[in-house]
């Protein structure tokens, strides 16, 4: 069932074996996975089935260094579905060492395995509409698939692993009939939880405050209570949570806020490729499935050990858009055009220095000289992007001269001083804003650079291409646009020790009896992967565990004692 | 009753009637008696089912009749009416009656074999009620009444639920759905039908009472799951994803033209396989509906072990490969 939270009666209050805060890809993922079970349900969800101005505004808050991290309110929607509105759709799982203690990074490793959350990662395809749980080229796209360089075979440098895309999927609404019909869900709009309730003696959650924007005001009382809010907003209503708990709820050793990661991420050197361009792929291959698949070049594990490297990916990409002298009327066009651009998709056409007027009118004469292949561009773009269900995930162009740039995408260190906390300015429902302060270190820099040193040296050897890049401005060049936007990583991470962690390994907050933390503020370490699939993975693997432990239990006495008082309305769901 | 039951199969020349003829003249406890209104196979017989007479001519000597019969609300509810009186005329004590998931109506969510019927969707749905109550009344005259309201039938050689499927998938006209293809497929595999329709013509008898009980495999997929696989599995690649839009113009726009072009070649004598299959905007409404039918009534009292969705599919996918889907 899907209602609004301005239907519930005022001071009532909600029973729910499990409440969710959050319907977002985590908190639907998480729902919908532990329907049927026997279990009641309720999904606090902040925002409508659409957009809505003043509830997106609850997102607003500062960072440290604009230049680094974008406004808080931007890469994020406060809606059912949350960011997966505007997501790019690209799905990718942790690779086996991303979870491992490694020596050579300071606070890596998780306290489980690849092998634990692998069971979980077939399903979360599927929610993600991804296609099969196959990330190997050779196995995605048969043997006969076209390599990504022909002649090019190396034990260090991977080329076979790949990249899916989701159409992107929306799960707010692709999945809101599966959460209406569902006897046992009943998904709350416009609920926004402003405090976490604990009781003292039990070290458990007893209800959640939850308030409207209309001035509505009532109480979940809870069995389990998981939040599922994003890696940003889930260390907030943590850190907010003080009326139990001075310092924050599980921030007992001030970790909660901290170990703040996105991805470095930039354009950055040139690939020659030897030979014809026939003999690269650097474009999207479709699976059987019909999902539209990527190879990237990636370091083998063992590489990576050897030259105390990060994980991180690069794909073949094309110039700096912003520079006219890729005399390309595709880039050209779009650079023109990105003021009708999102600024989530605009970002990386707007790189800092405002454009002169000389460059305007190369970017027009590329547009103008280049006439077919524009044209050919906005046919593709307008049939397989614009009108398409599933939508071509991104600009490729006609590789034409085996020249490419490399995109970076790598993992970051996580680190204590990279960090959110909470403002003294607050929002309309009384909730501190969010102060962002994202760190890098040169040591996420050198790793990149190693990496590209490796690269270099491989391709070298294989004789099929040559990389260069210019040490000097590599750091400007990855951290040109800042932060990889809208990957919210550790704010509220995984581990065994409650001094440099906040959740266990079932996700459950250290200090409290049924406190769970569902999304990526939990990863330790942030990968090579975008995070929406493995926190889709991570979320379902949470509901086995919820089922089991709650399904185990007896209701606990407290809730019955809460349901007691004449003032408590019981508003159970009706079947 | 003296040697085997003897079984009158009516609709006995459709998808299930088939096969269940071929099992039941397999067993050593029934003789079948394949009726078909159409045409006669074999040692079978012509019955006009909406026709009393010639179902009671039929039935003489019969112990038990299967009613399989497929076809118009005339076929179905009238079919029913005359067969019920034509039991009770002629001293048939039972009837094992084949009706459908749609009598649940536009419902959604679990329905277990209890719930109430509801003959809001459409001509089918009323007419499958109507013959539902025929056999109420059956059963109020003292006759058994086994009614069996299976889900999808499929398994090699179903052309409603494969061999059309399969052809969608080739032309490109059916794939991925998203949304629209998120409704529980509610599969049953033809063995499984067949299992039920023996134990309950084997059943003790239950004067008084209709017995219903719904047939779907627990572990039938959602039909996205379901389109994907069989693409896969019979090499229509790469599968598409299909919008909504696209669906409902190849329904509403492409279908009547097609049906009767469909039509004007049968009537032609030429093979209706050269004209692709209208999509039934029905079908449309089906594949988006979260209907879940749950089936503990067939495991517990009539001992059906469902044939894995596996197993289907790859006996599916071989009969569709080997090339019989326009048979």
């Amino acid at each position: 069932m899907i209602s609004h939270a301005d239907t519930i009666a005022m001071n009532a209050c909600l029973w729910a074996d499990v409440c969710i805060v959050g319907g977002g890809a985590a908190g639907i993922s998480l729902a919908l996975s532990l329907s049927g079970q026997g279990l009641k349900i309720v999904v606090l969800e902040s925002g409508e089935m659409r957009e809505h101005a003043a509830t997106q505004a609850l997102y607003a808050g500062e960072v440290a260094d604009e230049k680094l991290h974008s406004p808080p309110d931007k890469y994020r929607q406060r809606r059912l579905g949350g960011s997966t509105a505007i997501w790019g759709g690209r799905c990718v799982p942790f690779d086996p060492i991303d979870f491992e203690k490694r020596a050579w990074l300071s606070n890596s490793g998780w306290p489980i395995s690849y092998e634990d959350l692998l069971p979980f990662y077939p399903q979360a395809n599927t929610l993600s509409e991804a296609g099969r749980f196959s990330y190997d080229a050779n196995e995605a796209l048969g043997a006969d698939a076209p390599p990504m360089f022909r002649g090019f075979d190396s034990d260090v440098v991977r080329t076979d692993s790949l990249e899916r895309f989701s159409c992107p999927t929306n799960f707010g609404t692709r999945y809101a009939r599966r959460l209406k019909v569902a006897p046992d869900i009943h998904v709350l709009l416009g609920a926004n939880c402003t405090d976490i309730g604990l009781e003292a003696r039990t070290r458990a959650v007893d209800e959640l405050e939850v308030k409207t924007l209309a001035g509505r005001r009532f109480r979940v009382a809870v069995r389990a209570a998981v939040l599922a809010t994003g890696g940003l907003e889930t260390a907030r209503l943590l850190l907010a949570s003080r009326s139990g708990a001075p310092a924050g709820i599980g921030n007992e050793h001030d970790v909660v806020g901290r170990y703040y990661m996105c991805h470095i991420a930039g354009n950055v050197g040139t690939l020659v490729v030897r030979g014809a361009p026939a003999d690269v792929r650097h474009g999207y291959e479709i699976t059987p499935e019909g999902i539209y698949a990527r190879r990237r070049l990636g370091i083998a594990p063992q590489a990576q050990r050897e030259h105390g490297l990060t994980n991180a990916v690069a794909r073949l990409h094309f110039p700096r858009i912003t520079d006219p002298r890729h005399r390309n009327g595709v880039l050209s066009g779009l650079f023109l055009a990105r003021r009708f651009i999102s600024y989530e998709y605009a970002k990386r056409l707007n790189d800092g220095a405002a454009p002169t007027a000389p460059v305007y009118a190369r970017h027009l004469l590329n547009v103008v000289s280049d006439p077919i292949d524009t044209s050919a561009f906005l046919a593709h773009w307008l049939a397989r992007r614009t009108l398409a269900q599933r939508k071509f995930p991104s600009v490729i162009l006609r590789n034409r001269s085996n020249r490419f740039s490399l995109e970076m995408h790598a993992e970051q260190i996580p680190s204590a001083a990279s960090h959110v906390a909470l403002t003294d300015r607050m929002d309309p429902l009384g909730m501190p804003q969010l102060r962002v302060d994202w760190r890098y270190s040169q040591a996420d820099i050198n790793a990149v650079r190693r990496m590209l040193d490796v690269m270099a040296a491989e391709f070298e050897r294989s004789g099929v291409a040559q990389l260069d890049y210019d040490r000097d401005t590599l750091e400007d060049d990855l951290m040109r646009f800042g932060a990889y936007g809208g990957h919210h990583i550790g704010t509220a991470r995984m581990g065994d020790d409650p001094r440099t962690s906040v959740v266990d390994a079932d996700c459950r907050v250290h200090s409290l009896r049924n406190l769970y933390v569902a999304g990526s503020a939990v990863f330790p370490t942030s990968s090579q992967a975008n995070p929406t699939l493995t926190l889709v993975a991570l979320s379902l693997r949470l509901g086995r565990h919820l089922a089991k432990t709650l399904g185990r239990e007896r209701a606990p006495q407290t809730v019955q004692a809460i349901a007691a008082p004449a003032e408590v309305q019981d508003e159970r769901m009706a079947a | 009753m003296n040697g085997p039951m003897r079984v009158l199969v009516l609709g006995g020349t459709g998808y299930i009637g088939t096969r269940l003829c071929e099992r039941l003249a397999a067993t050593s406890w029934a003789t079948p008696d394949c009726a078909s209104s159409r045409h006669v196979v074999g040692n079978g017989v012509r019955v006009d089912t909406t026709d009393l007479a010639s179902l009671v001519y039929a039935l003489h000597g019969v112990d038990a009749v299967v009613n399989c019969v497929a076809g118009n609300r005339r076929a179905i509810a009238e079919g029913a009416k005359a067969l019920v009186l034509a039991c009770i005329e002629t001293g048939c004590p039972r009837i094992v009656h084949l009706s459908s998931m749609s009598v649940y109506g536009p419902r959604e969510g679990a329905v277990r074999d209890d719930a109430a019927t509801d003959p809001s969707l459409g001509w089918y749905a009323r007419a499958k009620c109507e013959a539902e109550h025929c056999m109420t009344a059956f059963a109020r005259a003292g006759g058994t009444a086994i009614v069996l309201r299976p889900g999808c039938v499929w398994g090699p050689g179903s052309q409603l639920w494969v061999g059309r499927i399969a052809r969608y998938l080739n032309a490109h006209r059916l794939g991925d759905l998203g949304a629209a293809g998120d409704g529980w497929s509610n599969l049953v595999h033809v063995d499984n039908v067949c299992d039920a329709i023996e134990a309950a013509l084997q059943l003790p008898e239950s004067p008084g009472r209709v017995r219903a009980y719904n047939l779907a495999a627990p572990d039938s997929p959602r039909w996205n799951e379901y389109f994907v696989d069989l693409a896969l599995a019979i090499g229509a690649t790469p599968v598409r994803r299909i919008s909504q839009l696209q669906l409902r113009l190849d329904a509403w726009l492409g279908g009547p033209p097609l049906k009767v072009a469909q039509t004007a070649f049968a009537k032609l004598g030429r093979r209706p396989a050269r004209v692709p299959d209208p999509l039934p905007p029905n079908l449309v409404g089906l594949w988006e509906r979260h209907l879940r039918l749950e089936s503990p009534g067939a495991e517990r009292d009539l001992g059906v072990r469902w044939t894995p969705y596996g197993t289907g599919l790859t006996q599916s996918a071989q009969w569709v490969r080997e090339g019989a889907i326009h048979a």
